[in-house]
């Protein structure tokens, strides 16, 4: 009886498994023939429209225009965004595209994590492909935004004062439990050496020292990438409140992918107590 | 602030008369179907601990157009049931969200008629030993008790110390909690420890704060379930979540339904194999900062007792296997205090209702 059991369980996760797989290929072959369609179409549209303007920049001022204009058509917009991403194999241009949208539409904080620390080890080839989709996608306005990438700790830029200014910042699992760890280990060192008792602890004292001296705010939202659903270690104690909108997958991602997410974020209600 | 959906749970009004009066397992077996669902079910990976957010009673009252209290009673319901179901699913440990540390913002007529509440629904719990022996269910309380009225301390210290011995199943109830408060008493208990002179600062570990959480007791949750459609955690096991699976669920949890249960785990046990590798990788890099923490503090203590011989890797090696077995004496040494303070503390107040 037992083994009837198993041999129908498997061939549920058998079905499963096929199901997932036909969705995967599909979605990404509907938007790749969506993008082809659209790149044979919109130059001639723009082309029609404004004969003047000569083809890729006026396709850039357009998308330029319409990702701040549709930004500012949400009833709110996320302060900072997470994008966690929970996938083995990951495609830094694609991660670049979603930084970039982010920014364009108006999104003041960045946070890109995964659990395995690629992300912080290949820090300097993410800012790359972020500088370069930012040219792409944005073009002569790439200017206006300009991004201040920040490592934990070690990073001491200064600020610069722009117009439209986003922070990116890469996160790993360390900055999840080990730094409330090591934020425990100063304060109990601080007990040990009779600075403190353990009766001054309190949630209000680890908290300012999470934050440390950046002032980030905590996460708005999260939006993960890939079929594992947990937040994989993501900054436990900064996503209390955070909204966890999951994404298929983060390969080919598209903007209206991220801004469908952005809709629903907007609707999301936060009824505050009462 | 943070919504307390759960105190929504616990706004119940007990009806009048000792039969209607809710109890807090359901007797129902499965229906065929759902025992040859479950039997399929459990021929995979199944979750040995859960966690709900019992969200949407307010909303489901107003859906169908019934008093709110009707909607929390209905929920506490529906929480009966469902333990029930995980009893029969193999699921032992179950850990419910009631009452947020946040409430205590509401009015002071809204917070006293929950205090009420609660005292009713324990109460009704010490009626019901047989059932809960027979069932060998365990009651534990999370959060802090000494933010709630002394009487109903002294309730629940009681429910606590009735069920205490059982351990077939666990029902784990977070009151006056919030998970940020936990981390934080957690860190307050490690400094307390290095106060009493017990373990030293460098002692601290990601492992041992875990230890000291009120959850200290439970394995972390497999599985964390949130109805209503709501897609946040809302300050609710944030450390012990990091690696579960999380399924947030659009039903209205008075209408949560024996399929939303196998849906859940059936989400649990397709993530099931990537969760476990992200855990063992975690346990990996836990283990390795421990050695390079024991490693560092054996350097500093060579350093100091330093009489010029360079030391060859043999006794290097020793050195560091002893500062380990003394550091995991000393962490032992702690927990067993840290658990009489807190099992004195539960006894004391139990003992007190008794005289009162």
């Amino acid at each position: 009886m037992a083994l009837l059991y198993e041999m129908v369980w498997r061939f549920l996760h058998a079905l499963l498994y096929v199901q997932r797989a036909l969705v995967a290929w599909f979605r990404v072959h509907i938007w790749r023939w969506k993008r082809a369609v659209v790149g044979l179409l919109l130059p001639l549209a723009l082309g029609f429209h404004n004969p003047k303007k000569t083809g890729p920049v006026g396709k850039r001022t357009s998308r330029r225009v319409r990702f701040g204009a549709e930004g500012r058509t949400l009833e709110k917009l996320p302060l900072h965004v997470g994008l966690l991403i929970t996938e083995e194999e990951i495609h830094f241009t694609d991660i670049a595209n979603l930084v970039v949208w982010c920014m364009a539409v108006g999104i003041s904080y960045v946070s890109v994590y995964d659990n395995q620390g690629v992300f912080r080890r290949n820090n300097s080839r993410l800012m790359e492909e972020i500088l370069k989709q930012q040219q792409e996608l944005l073009g002569m306005d790439s200017s206006k935004y300009s991004v201040e990438f920040m490592k934990n700790g070690t990073d001491k830029q200064e600020h610069q004062v722009l117009s439209c200014q986003s922070v990116v910042k890469v996160l790993s699992p360390d900055d999840g439990r080990l730094s409330i760890v090591q934020a425990a280990q100063q304060l109990c060192q601080a007990v040990e050496q009779r600075e403190k008792t353990s009766k001054d602890i309190n949630v209000n004292v680890l908290d300012s020292l999470l934050r440390e001296s950046k002032n980030i705010p905590d996460p708005d939202l999260v939006l993960k990438f890939g079929p594992v659903e947990s937040t994989l270690g993501f900054l436990p104690w900064h996503i209390r409140l955070t909204e966890i909108i999951s994404m298929p997958s983060h390969v080919d991602v598209s903007y209206d992918d991220l801004f469908g997410a952005l809709q629903r974020y907007a609707t999301c209600e936060q009824r505050l107590g009462k | 602030m943070c919504r307390h959906f759960l105190s929504e749970e616990e706004d119940v009004i007990v009806q009048t008369g000792e039969s209607t009066v809710m109890s807090w397992i359901r007797e129902r077996e499965l229906s065929f179907l759902e025992r040859v669902t479950g039997n399929i079910l459990k021929a995979g990976p199944m979750p040995k601990h859960v966690a709900f957010i019992m969200d949407g009673n307010r909303r489901f009252a107003q859906k169908t157009h019934v008093e709110r209290q009707e909607g929390h009673s209905q929920g506490f319901e529906k929480l009966a049931e469902t333990l029930r179901w995980c009893l029969n699913l193999g699921i032992h440990e179950v850990t419910v969200y009631a009452f947020s540390i946040e409430n205590f913002k509401r009015s002071k007529e809204e917070v006293d008629g929950l205090m009420e509440l609660a005292r009713q629904k324990f109460s009704r719990l010490l009626t019901e030993q047989e059932n809960l022996e027979k069932h060998g269910v365990c009651i534990r309380v999370l959060g802090d008790l000494t933010l709630l009225p002394t009487d109903l301390q002294q309730l629940i210290a009681k429910a606590v110390m009735a069920t205490k011995a059982h351990n077939k199943c666990f029902l784990n109830v977070c009151f006056a909690y919030t998970s940020r408060h936990e981390i934080a008493n957690a860190v307050k208990e490690m400094a307390w420890g290095v106060e009493q002179g017990l373990i030293k600062s460098s002692d601290v570990s990601d492992v041992l704060l875990g230890e000291c959480l009120y959850s200290s007791n439970s394995p972390n949750p497999d599985l964390l379930i949130r109805t209503s459609g709501e897609v946040r955690l809302s300050d609710f096991l944030l450390w012990q979540t990091s690696y579960s699976c999380l399924v947030f669920q659009s039903v209205l949890w008075p209408e949560y339904s024996f399929w939303n249960l196998c849906e859940a785990v059936l989400q649990y046990q397709l993530s099931h194999r990537s969760l476990q590798k992200a855990r063992d990788l975690h346990r990996e890099d836990q283990a390795l900062q421990q050695m390079e923490a024991d490693r560092s503090c054996v350097a500093e203590l060579l350093q100091h007792r330093g009489n010029g011989k360079p030391m060859d890797a043999q006794s290097r090696q020793k050195e560091l296997l002893n500062y380990t077995a003394s550091r995991e004496e000393r962490v032992r040494c702690f927990l067993n205090a840290l658990q009489n303070k807190r099992d004195t503390f539960i006894s004391d107040l139990s003992s007190q209702a008794v005289v009162a």
